[in-house]
């Protein structure tokens, strides 16, 4: 599969010192703990889990932003660590959950989308105008909105102008971080429908991060679940939504609300222990909260059972899968 | 049922702003009333209207604003604080809103009880020490000395509740209470405020934009656009049959598991919600309006769809119905 692999991890994980006051020592917060996984050009990985579980701490990896403590990016099959930095902003470009902190005020929105060009310091600058006007097209925004500042654009242009930025180098992979976590949810479907117009028409690869389940089954084809800085789930979209497997994934999945009266507000299970990145619980990190966890659960860590229906980390799915394997 | 809140023709103009044009609400005793829709449509506005905390600048006329009875539409500042925190109570989507960073969550607690109550300290702790066992905080001792920053996000919401609870109000208005928490928190807090209500009898209205979370929970929802309530039923009756063409559009947004394929895209609003100016007429929404036509720039009419569900719409009730046949 690597040959095909749009973004490929391997071991990944990133380590943060953390004061804790004037005199404690500082504390380690392992925000991505041993992550590997590819995905394949042309596909959407969505990632999903509460805040805190290491979603943007992973994109900044993956994006270059961040130096990992251990492990590999692998970008269209080049190492990411040592990749000229205009190089890599050919490949891999962001797109951030606030617009509005991203775009700087003082810029017009065609200065703040010809930025990538002008950076690589290569682009004459009819091929700049030319490219800044198929960007702000592509993302549906006017030659006039062209010419006017960030803040006479609403937050759905906003998130325009920052996609048609991510997109006027032409790059093979885009990270979305909470595209549209900011964004009312007429303005949500919107922004989604053209990201996945995008996808389709330029081949496109994503790795899609929300705390949305809902909105990262409508986009992705591949779903991983995080918790505590781990992938716990890493399953094909439709087999996740339909068979969810890790315990935690199913209390994610059983505590989206979707638009049906008379089915109540659902019990999630889950107890109000919040997981603290800066202790990691032994054994599995979350049996704390798991509402099934067997003895073993809080001193043996999981293994990870890898089949045809995907990728999961929980004992009890060990214990279920085992006599299949014997 | 009686009405514990009843809002008639409440208008509020901000500057040039009419935030609020012409709304009425009712919560019941018992009930939760969901004001749902996009932001900046007039719902934090209409809330902080009955509360008596609009901001500087408003100005706000209403025909009727009844709570339990009593019309307090005249009150002044003074009679508002004697109900606010006491018969009627607020939490909102920042719980560092009402919380004050300097003090323990016990003193923020029982000051509330010592401020409207005289009630004597320790009879306020055991209070504070109650609810907060109440909202399904565990170690409610410990959590009384914490300062509010010690405390995660969910919890902080939990504490917030519990301090709206302390002088049993008729009356709770909650906006946007989990907006800013994790879908399994947020689903915590509203089996919560679902527990209470039933045990306490309490009248709850919920403002919120997710139309999950009033599906989930309301007895009755009014859809706000623009200032005005647009469409208004009991839950079951919205969702089954919406008549709004603003409903209809929000309800084809949402992505729900299992619903929209993949490769099809979610049904959309173009547009943005407009700020609207005192002198405006016609339907606020006409410009976003897939159906709209001529009759839209006049005055709007408020229909009967069914018993209990009224649409502010030029469209005749049923036209959804008539059109699919
Ligand atoms: N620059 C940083 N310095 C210290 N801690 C950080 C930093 N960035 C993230 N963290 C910590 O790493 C953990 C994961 O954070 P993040 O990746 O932002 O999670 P998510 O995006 O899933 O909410 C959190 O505990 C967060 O506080
Ligand atoms: N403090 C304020 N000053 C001026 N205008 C305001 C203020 N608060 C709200 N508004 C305006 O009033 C209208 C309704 O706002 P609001 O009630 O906050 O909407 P919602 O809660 O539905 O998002 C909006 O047009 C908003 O811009
Ligand atoms: S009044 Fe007209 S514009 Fe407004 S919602 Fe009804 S049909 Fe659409
Ligand atoms: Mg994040
Ligand atoms: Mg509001």
């Amino acid at each position: 599969m690597s040959d095909a692999a749009a973004i490929e991890v391997r071991g990944l994980r990133r380590e943060f010192r953390v004061r804790q006051g004037m005199f404690a020592p500082p504390k380690h917060v392992i925000a991505v703990d041993d992550v590997s996984f590819a995905v394949p050009a042309g596909s959407v990985l969505g990632v999903v889990g509460e805040s805190g579980c290491g979603k943007s701490t992973l994109a900044r990896l993956i994006l270059g932003l961040l130096e990992p403590t251990a492990g590999d990016v692998l970008v269209d099959g080049q190492r990411l660590s040592g990749m000229d930095r205009r190089a890599r902003a050919r490949l891999i470009q962001p797109v951030f959950q606030d617009p509005f902190a991203s775009l700087n005020p003082k810029r017009r929105i065609r200065d703040i989308v010809s930025m990538p060009l002008i950076a690589q310091g290569s682009f004459g600058r009819a091929e700049i105008e030319r490219r800044v006007d198929e960007a702000l097209d592509r993302v549906g925004l006017s030659r006039d909105q062209g010419t006017r500042f960030p803040a006479q654009l609403s937050g759905g242009q906003r998130q325009r102008v920052a996609i048609a930025r991510a997109l006027v180098l032409r790059p093979r992979i885009v990270v979305c971080d909470e595209p549209t976590s900011a964004l009312d949810v007429s303005v949500q479907a919107q922004i989604l429908n053209l990201l996945a117009e995008l996808r389709r028409d330029l081949g496109l690869t994503y790795l899609f991060i929300s705390h949305n389940l809902a909105v990262v089954e409508h986009i992705a084809s591949e779903v991983a679940v995080m918790y505590l800085g781990r992938i716990v789930e890493r399953t094909e979209s439709e087999a996740l939504f339909a068979t969810p497997r890790h315990p935690y994934t199913r209390a994610l999945l059983a505590s989206v609300l979707t638009p049906e009266p008379g089915l109540g507000v659902p019990d999630v299970g889950l107890g109000d222990i919040m997981p603290d990145p800066a202790n990691i619980p032994p054994g599995c990190r979350f049996h704390p909260r798991c509402p099934v966890a067997l003895p073993r659960c809080s001193t043996e860590a999981p293994p990870l059972v890898d089949d045809a229906v995907g990728l999961v980390e929980c004992h009890l799915v060990d214990v279920e899968a085992a006599p299949a394997h014997a | 049922m009686t009405a514990l809140l009843e809002v008639r023709d409440l208008r509020v103009t901000i500057g040039s702003t009419a935030a609020v044009r012409g709304t009425s609400i009712t919560v019941n005793k018992g009930e939760t009333h969901c004001l749902v829709g996009e932001s900046g449509c007039g719902k934090s506005i209409s809330a902080l209207s009955v509360m008596g905390l609009l901001p500087r600048g408003s100005k706000r006329e209403t025909t009727t604003l009844r709570f339990a009875g009593e019309e307090i539409g005249s009150f002044g500042e003074k009679q508002m604080e004697r109900l606010r925190g006491d018969r009627m109570a607020m939490i909102f989507q920042e719980p560092m809103t009402s919380l004050n960073p300097a003090y323990t969550v016990g003193s923020q607690m029982t000051e509330v009880l010592r401020r409207h109550r005289g009630t004597p300290r320790a009879q306020a702790v055991d209070r504070a020490a109650e609810l907060l066992a109440r909202v399904g905080i565990t170690a409610p001792g410990l959590r009384l000395g914490q300062y509010p920053h010690q405390l995660s996000g969910g919890l902080r919401q939990r504490v917030m509740i519990a301090m709206a609870l302390m002088c049993d109000p008729e009356l709770l208005i909650a906006d946007e209470p989990t907006t800013a928490l994790d879908v399994t928190v947020q689903a915590q807090i509203l089996r919560l405020l679902a527990t209470l209500q039933k045990e306490l009898g309490l009248g709850i209205l919920l403002i919120t934009h997710d139309l999950g979370v009033v599906a989930r929970i309301a007895d009755r929802v009014s859809v706000m656009y623009a200032g005005e309530v647009v469409e208004s039923a009991p839950t079951a009756a919205l969702f089954a049959a919406p008549e709004h063409p603003y409903t209809r559009g929000l309800l084809t947004c949402v992505p729900v598991p299992g619903k929209v394929r993949r490769d099809e895209p979610l049904g959309s609003i173009p547009g943005v919600v407009p700020r609207v100016s005192p002198g405006f007429t016609g339907c606020g929404f006409r410009d976003r309006c897939s159906q709209a036509h001529a009759a839209c720039s006049g005055t709007i009419p408020r229909q009967t769809v069914s018993d209990g569900h009224e649409l502010l719409c030029t469209l005749a009730p049923g036209w959804v119905a008539r059109e699919a046949a």
